[in-house]
């Protein structure tokens, strides 16, 4: 060691210890590191937070509250002439249902020795969904031969009866409600000891089409998912060739020239578009101008394309610009033409990056929901549309319309309903993003 | 080794900086292998040796620049005026004020030229006035001799200079914040010829003031500006000593290899 | 002839064609494709091309066109003095699409002959009553002059489709023909497939363009419509916004675009410090276990529909906002407020100003770092005084980015900010944005002629121009900062 023979320098500090104002800088490194930690920590609280709170509300929304009652369905009301034709079943409307099941009801209350207290039979029946009647004419009209036996027939329950078992209604806000008694919600506690109501899993949220305003526990996506995979569908059709056939030109052909300038400066431009934008555009020409039928599912597709797009041509010309100058240069070099070079080698090479790109473009798409307003696909829509092609022209909903438009009415029960599609939503935009890393992973090549 | 020998020479000089079984790992890779040197006091002191031979390694090691490397761990013991600069209560920041660093490519910060100077002082509150920040910029600036060629554009920005002059400024830079060591990681190699002569007599004048370690590429560099040379390869320390001894008279035959261009 | 079946038989008869292609040139060298100039493939694709491509551009052309020309030839049977008061062209017009809908549909059904439909359009009460039978149900009777309207409509459109047909088929199978009468050997199939598809990837790639002429069209023209009714002076300069039923609406711009600012620059102030700080830790500070998890996870944010946030807004940030500051500071009791939608805005908004600005941060060379902690910088000084104003034109680039998505945000802004149109500096009141007034004017029931309506796409243009100002600004300052370091 050779430090005897060290001469300290003048001004030399120690290094260990650190003068006061390296103590400070460093105090100021530790709150600047801080700092950002909790930005990261704001962040993720955020997504947790947005996330218990869609779940918290949503989840309930997967469970409805049924009345199951047995059903007496007599012919004599049901199917007076005796021949089990649905046609001439048709007569009897729903209001000829609704005696039925009231009876029924009030019968099995007397058979399980329910006191209905001071409730008249109106109140009474007002604990069952207006909506059951007419599922029950449903139910028999698809099968005539039902006429005559006695069935167990499961009715919704209200939504506010449906509240009461989920915790969303109290005893004290009934007091206040013109649609539930306390009274009422004692008779349901007496039905659920009895075992006429029950709560389990819905598959009708899923299935069953939407209800109006005053009748939340029978609504349900099925219009709106399949208007939603059917605009997914004209996206993917649209989308995918046109943006493929997009990004290899500008990418492997385009010469450099004032037009496609322009056309680069237009992709970056609109992809940056506002969607309500596009929903203008759509509004005023596929609709005013062609003249195409307001909430369909082709005019939602169309303008989700357009705004899809920019996306997949940006992706997809990043994974052709990562095929490396070799691949082509040595299809080049055998005397393939540049065609040739593109199709046979380039784009197969690019393709799990270009499907990857067009899974997460149509994920974006499946979740926009302002040009959708625009178009009328807020509107009430009951009926499914038909099979393809036709199917295409008609009336549907989409899932995030839905969630929008359930928002936008009185009942609470819509809120809980709004948080279910939204979950469903998120399943679907999970499962198209799980798909997309898969297909990155399982066939993603570095060079 | 057979540097025992160079270490009793040594003695007899100040030793500013002891390097002492110095290994370096990146992640799995043994970059540099049990090093002993001593950086003696206004002195330049060059490394040379053939490509990823860990000369640069270990200069990055004499001012903790390998602790922005995340894979990168260093063992051994390398002391400055007698402190162990690894003592995990030095803190990295106060080291590199006294042991400067200037890279192979100039890389002035995108600020004008006198924030250029200034940024050193100004972090470690070497000025307690603006006129005393403007001297330690105009004094810093005239020892890496560029002053009279930007005295009249200090606001202008640093990246606008010529290549040269980029790389003077950033001497300048590290000269102001009074360094006691000033490591040099190949400086010319981005330069042409004149600026390289320019870099090389401003290395020699810097000398009176402190101690200088360059890394160099270029064994003409080596033999022109340093007073002590160290030969680097595969990562071992291979032969240290007296620059003209070293070159005339070399004692390890791959020293002989390396300076006659039989390797490299 | 129906579509589907038009397009359906183009596709046979492209099938055809590349089939009967390749059989012809393989025929005309017997068999050996190595007298052919190209491989026989090409020669079938040429024929299929050639059979499919013009045709299908008859039938687009036809399919847009047609319409257009077909309402203007059953407008101009309408009078003016036929228009009711409170009815407009636009209305008569889908009236008169509806009524020959439902025209069809008796037909279709067999519920009555075109010679019926004929004298039905004669009799429009008894018309009303057939279709309301096949569910085609019309709120007003029907005058005469529609019903006979309506039967020219169907007409026209019935014979259009019928001649659109029959033009597609014969474009296609001439060139059908012709095309097969060139397949020799020496025909360079390939060549001409290439130039083909060539021309075709232009058109592709070209539609961008046509998306922004349609944007810029759309709205310049409703727009003009609107400025036909409705002053711009008044637009511009009004200070009140109320739109009525029964016309006399203030219609000033002034509100919505302050509520629009507004909530835009709360959602900056919560997303850019947020987003910048949590970019610049994941990228120089965190480890690469907590950079692994948390970067995705901030990323997922942009990744969720902004209807989410919407309901989330409606549902939790309001409420919650309301009760813990607003009613205790006396600030008011709405739960849609400028704050909610702002700081909801801000959430979704991180995850764009964090990953642009990590880009950018990254692009700073590592160079720049190095020589600041070569002068004894700590990590927050170099992040602060060398790689931040380094990277400061590149992050404005992107906080101009973020600040265009914030104005155009919609979903957000309908369920969180309100809809009164009002200038006020209490973030925690009520106000609406341009979007919001966007989407009500045109979900309403006004009548689409109408200001209250067209008012829209004034505002849409407003709100194109001003995005569009942004994001060219910003595409601007990012490209030259990131020539700087290439």
């Amino acid at each position: 060691m050779t430090a005897p023979a060290m001469a300290a320098p003048a001004k030399a500090t120690s290094l260990i210890e650190p003068d006061a104002r390296t103590r400070r800088r460093n105090a100021s490194e530790r709150r600047f590191r801080l700092l950002g930690l909790s930005a990261v920590g704001v962040g993720l609280l955020a997504l947790v937070i947005l996330l218990t709170s869609v779940l918290g509300n949503g989840l309930s929304a997967f469970r409805q509250t049924w009345i199951t009652i047995p059903v007496t369905l007599d012919a004599a009301v049901l199917d007076k002439q005796g021949n089990r034709n649905p046609d001439e079943m048709k007569k009897v409307t729903t209001l000829g249902y609704g005696k039925l099941v009231q009876q029924a009801l009030l019968d099995a209350l007397v058979e399980k020795g329910i006191s209905t207290g001071d409730l008249t039979p109106k109140e009474v029946m007002a604990l069952l969904s207006k909506e059951a009647p007419a599922d029950l004419r449903d139910a028999v009209l698809a099968d005539p031969s039902l006429v005559g036996q006695t069935i167990a027939f499961p009715a919704f329950a209200t939504s506010r009866i449906d509240g009461y078992f989920k915790g969303r209604v109290t005893r004290e806000s009934a007091e206040r409600d013109a649609n539930i008694s306390p009274a009422q919600l004692d008779l349901a506690d007496r039905m659920a000891e009895a075992g006429l109501i029950e709560t389990r899993f819905n598959m009708g949220f899923l299935t069953r089409p939407d209800a109006s305003e005053l009748r939340p526990e029978a609504a349900g996506l099925g219009v709106a998912i399949l208007g939603s995979a059917y605009m997914m569908i004209v996206v993917l059709v649209l989308s995918l060739p046109i943006g493929v056939a997009a990004s290899i030109y500008l990418e492997e052909l385009a010469p450099k020239n004032r037009w496609t300038d322009l056309i680069e400066i237009n992709i970056a431009n609109l992809a940056a578009v506002p969607s309500i934008v596009y929903g203008i555009l759509a509004l005023a020409l596929f609709i005013n101008i062609l003249g195409l039928p307001q909430s369909a599912p082709l005019v939602g597709g169309l303008v989700l394309t357009l705004m899809t797009l920019p996306t997949i041509i940006i992706a997809t010309r990043a994974s052709l610009k990562a095929v490396p100058p070799s691949i082509r240069d040595a299809a080049l070099g055998v005397g393939a033409s540049k065609m040739q070079a593109i199709f046979h080698h380039v784009l197969p090479l690019a393709m799990p990056g270009i499907l990857t790109g067009t899974i997460l473009g149509l994920a974006r798409a499946l979740g926009e929901s302002a040009p959708l307003l625009l178009i009328g696909m807020v509107a009430f829509v009951r009926d499914f549309p038909g099979a393809p092609p036709q199917g295409f022209l008609d009336p549907a909903a989409a899932l995030p319309v839905q969630v929008y438009s359930w928002t936008q009415r009185a009942d609470p029960a819509f809120v809980e309903r709004a948080s279910g599609a939204i979950i469903v939503l998120l399943a679907f935009l999970m499962a198209m993003n799980a798909l997309a890393i898969i297909l990155r992973r399982r066939f993603e090549r570095r060079w | 080794m057979n540097d025992m020998r160079l270490t009793e020479r040594v003695v007899t000089e100040t030793a500013k900086m002891t390097a002492r079984g110095v290994q370096v790992h990146y992640g799995t890779n043994h970059a540099l292998k049990d090093v002993d040197v001593d950086i003696l006091d206004k002195t330049v002191t060059a490394f040379i040796g053939p490509s990823g031979c860990g000369k640069s390694t270990f200069l990055r090691c004499l001012n903790r620049m390998n602790d922005t490397v995340a894979s990168a761990r260093v063992t051994g013991r390398i002391e400055m005026d007698g402190q162990d600069i690894y003592d995990p209560r030095v803190d990295p920041v106060q080291l590199r004020a006294k042991v400067g660093m200037v890279f192979q490519k100039p890389n002035p910060f995108p600020k004008s030229i006198y924030d250029n100077v200034a940024y050193g002082p100004k972090i470690h509150g070497l000025s307690r006035n603006k006129a005393e920040l403007d001297e330690i910029v105009e004094t810093s600036l005239k020892k890496a001799a560029l002053w009279n060629e930007v005295k009249d554009r200090l606001t202008a920005p640093g990246t606008g200079l010529s290549g040269g002059q980029q790389q003077r400024l950033c001497i300048a830079r590290a000269v102001a914040t009074s360094p006691e060591v000033l490591l040099m990681d190949e400086p010319c190699s981005a330069l042409d010829p004149i600026a390289t002569a320019q870099v090389e007599e401003l290395i020699d004048e810097l000398r009176a003031q402190f101690s200088v370690v360059i890394v160099t590429h270029s064994m003409q560099q080596a033999a022109r500006v340093s007073q002590r040379t160290a030969f680097f390869h595969l990562g071992h320390l291979v032969e240290y000593g007296e620059t003209g001894h070293i070159f005339t008279n070399p004692s390890d035959p791959r020293t002989e290899a390396y300076i006659t261009g039989r390797i490299g | 002839m129906s579509l589907g079946l038009l397009l359906l038989l183009l596709i046979a008869l492209a099938a055809l064609g590349y089939v009967a292609g390749r059989q012809r040139a393989l025929a005309a060298v017997r068999g050996d494709a190595r007298d052919l100039h190209s491989l026989p493939a090409y020669y079938g694709q040429a024929v299929a091309l050639a059979a499919a491509v013009p045709g299908l551009l008859v039938m687009v052309v036809w399919l847009i066109t047609q319409p257009l020309l077909v309402e203007r030839t059953t407008l101009s049977l309408i009078l003016t003095e036929d228009i009711g008061p409170g009815s407009s062209r636009e209305l008569v017009m889908a009236d008169i699409r509806r009524i020959a809908e439902g025209m069809g549909v008796l037909v279709a059904t067999g519920a009555a002959n075109e010679g019926e439909i004929a004298a039905l359009a004669t009799q429009p009460d008894a018309l009303k009553d057939r279709l309301a039978a096949v569910n085609v149900a019309l709120a007003a009777p029907i005058s005469a002059p529609v019903a006979q309207a309506a039967l020219v409509y169907r007409q026209s459109m019935e014979t259009g489709q019928g001649a659109m047909a029959a033009a597609v088929l014969a474009v296609a199978v001439a060139g059908f023909l012709l095309a097969l009468w060139r397949v020799t050997p020496a025909f360079r199939a390939r060549n001409v497939v290439e130039r083909v598809v060539q021309v075709l990837l232009i058109a592709a790639s070209s539609l961008a363009i046509l998306t922004t002429a349609g944007i810029i069209f759309s709205l310049l023209l409703e727009s003009w419509h609107f400025f036909q009714l409705y002053p711009a002076r008044d637009f511009f300069l009004s200070l009140t916004w109320s739109p009525k039923f029964g016309g006399g609406s203030d219609l000033g711009l002034w509100p919505l675009l302050w509520g629009t600012l507004y909530v835009s620059v709360i959602a900056l102030l919560v997303a850019v410090p947020i987003g910048l700080m949590a970019a610049i830790y994941l990228s120089e500070y965190a480890s690469p276990g907590l950079r692994a998890i948390a970067k995705p996870a901030i990323e997922v944010l942009a990744g969720i529909p902004s209807i989410v946030y919407g309901l989330f807004a409606l549902m939790t940030v309001g409420p919650f906002l309301r009760d813990w500051f607003a009613q205790p500071m006396g600030l008011g009791d709405s739960s849609s407020s400028v704050m909610t939608a702002g700081v909801v805005m801000g959430i979704m908004l991180i995850p764009y100003v964090s990953s642009l600005s990590d880009d950018i941060i990254n692009a700073v060379p590592q160079a720049l770092r190095d020589g600041s902690y070569a002068i004894g910088a700590t990590q927050s000084e170099t992040i602060r005084q060398v790689v931040f104003p380094a990277a400061l034109p590149g992050i404005v680039g992107a906080i101009l980015m973020a600040a265009s998505r914030a104005i155009g945000e919609t979903m957000i802004v309908v369920l969180g900010a309100g809809a009164a149109a009002k200038l006020d500096l209490n973030p925690f009141e009520a106000m609406t944005t341009v979007t919001v007034k966007i989407v009500s004017q045109l979900t309403g029931d006004t009548e689409f002629a109408s200001p209250e309506t067209l008012v829209a796409f004034a505002l849409g243009l407003t709100l194109f121009v001003f995005t569009l100002g942004l994001n060219v600004l910003a595409l601007y300052i990012v490209r030259k900062y990131r020539e700087q370091y290439e």
